[in-house]
């Protein structure tokens, strides 16, 4: 058993065969630093305790369509979660977890125009009108 | 999403394959455009004549696989001269100076030559794929060095080419320790192929999954070949002239059974009239999504597929005699059977002796998902033989129940009005081929005006002249490419189109001197004229016979 401390003090007990599931812990384990359990400053309890489940299901489940219609659920989060599973997946250097998260973030990129996306993701265009009409015309009569 | 760090944005970039998608992501702001363009590594490039390999690169500096396309389309039916452009060769010479990391390659009616074919092979470690469609200007010895010096090479893809062939052994360049091989396509090629390396090619490759012989391998080969290869999805026939009593026909037969994964098939090249051993064939391939075949095959036949192929997607029935009389060739009760028997159709290809308005409008009803259509009617302007009629309402039919539409060739005797329609319904059409169509400068306008989303639009002997071409001339800037020959359109026309849009290269085809400039451009008529868009300006490859206006 590994515990686990997130950013809000929140403890975790995690099984070996769960922990290592998430490379930086993995290699934390492998180095000898496990022993009085690892924090893990950059991800709340309430994230962290996802990202444990996960790991946790893909531990005990071999059927892969089982484990493709957990996943589909699973990612059925808002917004906000889902930022934070993708960087915490990227912290914890959980592959399946980012590739499932960075996947999800692309899905809702699919057919969408540039000002949708700004929308979606809440970003500042910072283009001048001039570079910004010299890229779009750049890709819809050169890259399209 | 500000906030993810540069590599997150990458890996959610991986799941966006579209290169649409792709331009969206690039537009959203300075940091998105930024890790966009160092991270697309497949570029398409729908006109090569739009950019330069070094605007290419600048913008795209990682880029591992790209697509190129040259000439216009309708090179296919020989209106365009065959050095009328489209050279790969200064497009490898840059990525190879520019130490790109080129691995796929896919180029469409470019002109490719053995230099251009020894450089790619020489400059690319890594390189992997090659995907030749409708390209000349190579011989077999391009083969060879590719062959001899690509390790890695997974795909070798040669549709309809002009190849020389050398008749030399450029499938016994690929050295034994080639087992790499996916797909390997020599089709087009007409000369004979060293049947005993061939055999130890597809034998010490394992992933082979698609395989396309010539003409050249007769059917015991092809008999031996597919015993290596029983997880071959996708198959092209060399020969099929044979004897159907022979013990190599049925030990065929049985070795195809065992391919159980075959889901694609093209070939057939010399089938008789009947088709009789082709159609036992088809009968033994239930789980075909994809058929290319000669019309010999016949309507009979075409009813055996629509009984057999319940999946079947995309159909393409070649003509085997493009001035034949009749006998072999399919019509609409073939194009009927199979819209009734195969609902997941929905990209066809198909010249035939004649189609009715009843036809296509029983083909609308029965297959709403068409995204590609192309019917050629062999005889131009041949109207509905049953009653006299244009094909306006076939083909209004066909637009109006296949929403999603993209692509569209037109054929047989037909009137402004279908081209009404095609403005009216075919929201998403992207590309529409004409041919001895129309009546008046009416039609093209309707589809200029109309189909908000065309892309390239290609005309032929049609009565369409400077007042269609000028009515509208920002809808150029919209489109890829615009062909015109033998219109109505005059020099002057062309001209004055010219001037009003200096972002889009207007190119004459004058080939054999009809024209000349000084004469009164008001009523000298353009042969061949082609237009485009670009970042670059007119092309400095052009032949003496091309003006760029």
């Amino acid at each position: 058993m590994i515990t686990l401390t997130s950013s809000d003090g929140q403890t975790f007990d995690v099984d070996e065969v769960v922990a290592v599931k998430m490379q930086t812990i993995k290699h934390l384990m492998e180095d000898g630093c496990a022993e009085s359990g690892i924090p893990v400053p950059n991800v709340t309890g309430k994230i962290l305790a996802k990202v444990i489940d996960f790991c946790k299901k893909h531990v005990e489940t071999a059927k892969a369509e089982e484990l493709r219609a957990w996943d589909a659920d699973f990612i059925k989060v808002d917004q906000v979660t889902l930022y934070d599973l993708v960087m915490a997946a990227n912290y914890l250097e959980c592959k399946r977890l980012l590739d499932l998260t960075c996947q999800r973030v692309a899905d809702m990129i699919k057919g969408k125009s540039p000002e949708d996306i700004r929308e979606i993701f809440n970003i500042k265009n910072d283009f001048t009108p001039e570079e910004e009409e010299k890229i779009r015309k750049a890709n819809q009569w050169a890259f399209e | 999403m500000n906030y993810f760090p540069d590599e997150v944005l990458e890996h959610v970039f991986d799941f966006l394959t579209s290169h649409r998608d792709r331009n969206a992501v690039s537009l959203v702001c300075r940091s998105w455009y930024k890790v966009e363009k160092w991270s697309r590594h497949r570029v398409f490039v729908g006109n090569c004549y739009a950019i330069s390999p070094e605007r290419l690169i600048a913008r795209f500096p990682r880029v591992r696989a790209l697509t190129l396309k040259g000439k216009p389309h309708f090179a296919d039916f020989n209106l365009v001269p065959h050095d009328w452009g489209g050279f790969v060769y200064p497009w490898i010479q840059v990525m190879a100076k520019s130490n790109i990391g080129l691995e796929e390659l896919r180029l469409k009616r470019m002109v490719v030559s053995n230099e251009s074919l020894e450089l790619l092979a020489r400059s690319f470690v890594n390189f992997k794929s090659l995907v030749l469609v409708s390209c000349e200007g190579f011989t077999t010895d391009g083969l060879a060095a590719l062959a001899a010096n690509c390790r890695f090479l997974r795909e070798l893809d040669l549709q309809e080419n002009e190849v020389e062939d050398r008749k030399g052994q450029w499938l016994s360049c690929f050295p034994d320790s080639c087992t790499s091989l996916v797909s390997l396509n020599f089709a087009c090629l007409k000369g004979e192929v060293n049947l005993t390396a061939l055999e130890r090619l597809v034998a010490r490759c394992p992933n082979l999954m698609s395989l396309r012989l010539n003409r050249a391998v007769p059917l015991e080969a092809l008999q031996r070949i597919l015993m290596h290869a029983p997880q071959l999805v996708d198959l092209g026939t060399g020969s099929f002239d044979h004897d159907p009593d022979t013990e190599t026909y049925r030990k065929l037969i049985s070795t195809l059974q065992k391919c159980k994964s075959i889901r694609s098939m093209s070939g057939f090249l010399e089938v008789g009239i009947n088709g009789v051993e082709l159609i036992q064939l088809i009968g033994h391939c239930r789980k075909l999504q994809r058929l290319w075949i000669l019309d010999c095959i016949g309507d009979k036949g075409l009813g055996v597929v629509a009984a057999t192929c319940k999946d079947l997607q995309e159909l393409r029935v070649f003509p085997s005699d493009l001035h034949g009389v009749g006998n072999a060739a399919v019509t609409e009760e073939g194009l009927v059977a199979v819209s009734i028997g195969c609902p997941k159709l929905h990209s066809l290809l198909y010249f035939c002796q004649q189609m009715t308005n009843a036809a296509l409008i029983t083909v609308a009803k029965n297959c709403p998902n068409f995204t590609r259509f192309r019917l050629c009617i062999l005889d131009p302007k041949k109207p509905d033989p049953v009653t006299g009629q244009p094909l306006d309402e076939g083909f209004g039919a066909i637009v109006q129940s296949c929403k999603g539409l993209r692509r569209l060739s037109l054929s047989g005797l037909l009137t402004d009005q279908v081209f009404l329609y095609i403005g009216m319904y075919a929201e998403h059409l992207e590309m529409l081929s004409i041919a001895f169509a129309g009546d008046s400068d009416k039609g093209m306008l309707y589809v200029l005006n109309g189909c908000k989303k065309l892309r390239k639009l290609e005309i032929r002997d049609s009565p369409f002249g400077n007042v269609a071409l000028l009515t509208d001339v920002g809808k150029y800037e919209t489109m890829r490419s615009l062909w015109m020959s033998s219109c109505e359109v005059t020099l002057g026309g062309c001209k004055v189109l010219a001037k009003k849009m200096p972002r889009i290269n207007v190119e004459i085809i004058n080939e054999y001197d009809q024209m000349e400039f000084g004469f009164d451009d008001d009523v000298q008529k353009v042969d061949k004229m082609f237009l485009y868009r670009t970042l670059v300006g007119p092309r400095k490859d052009a032949p003496h016979f091309v003006w760029t206006l």
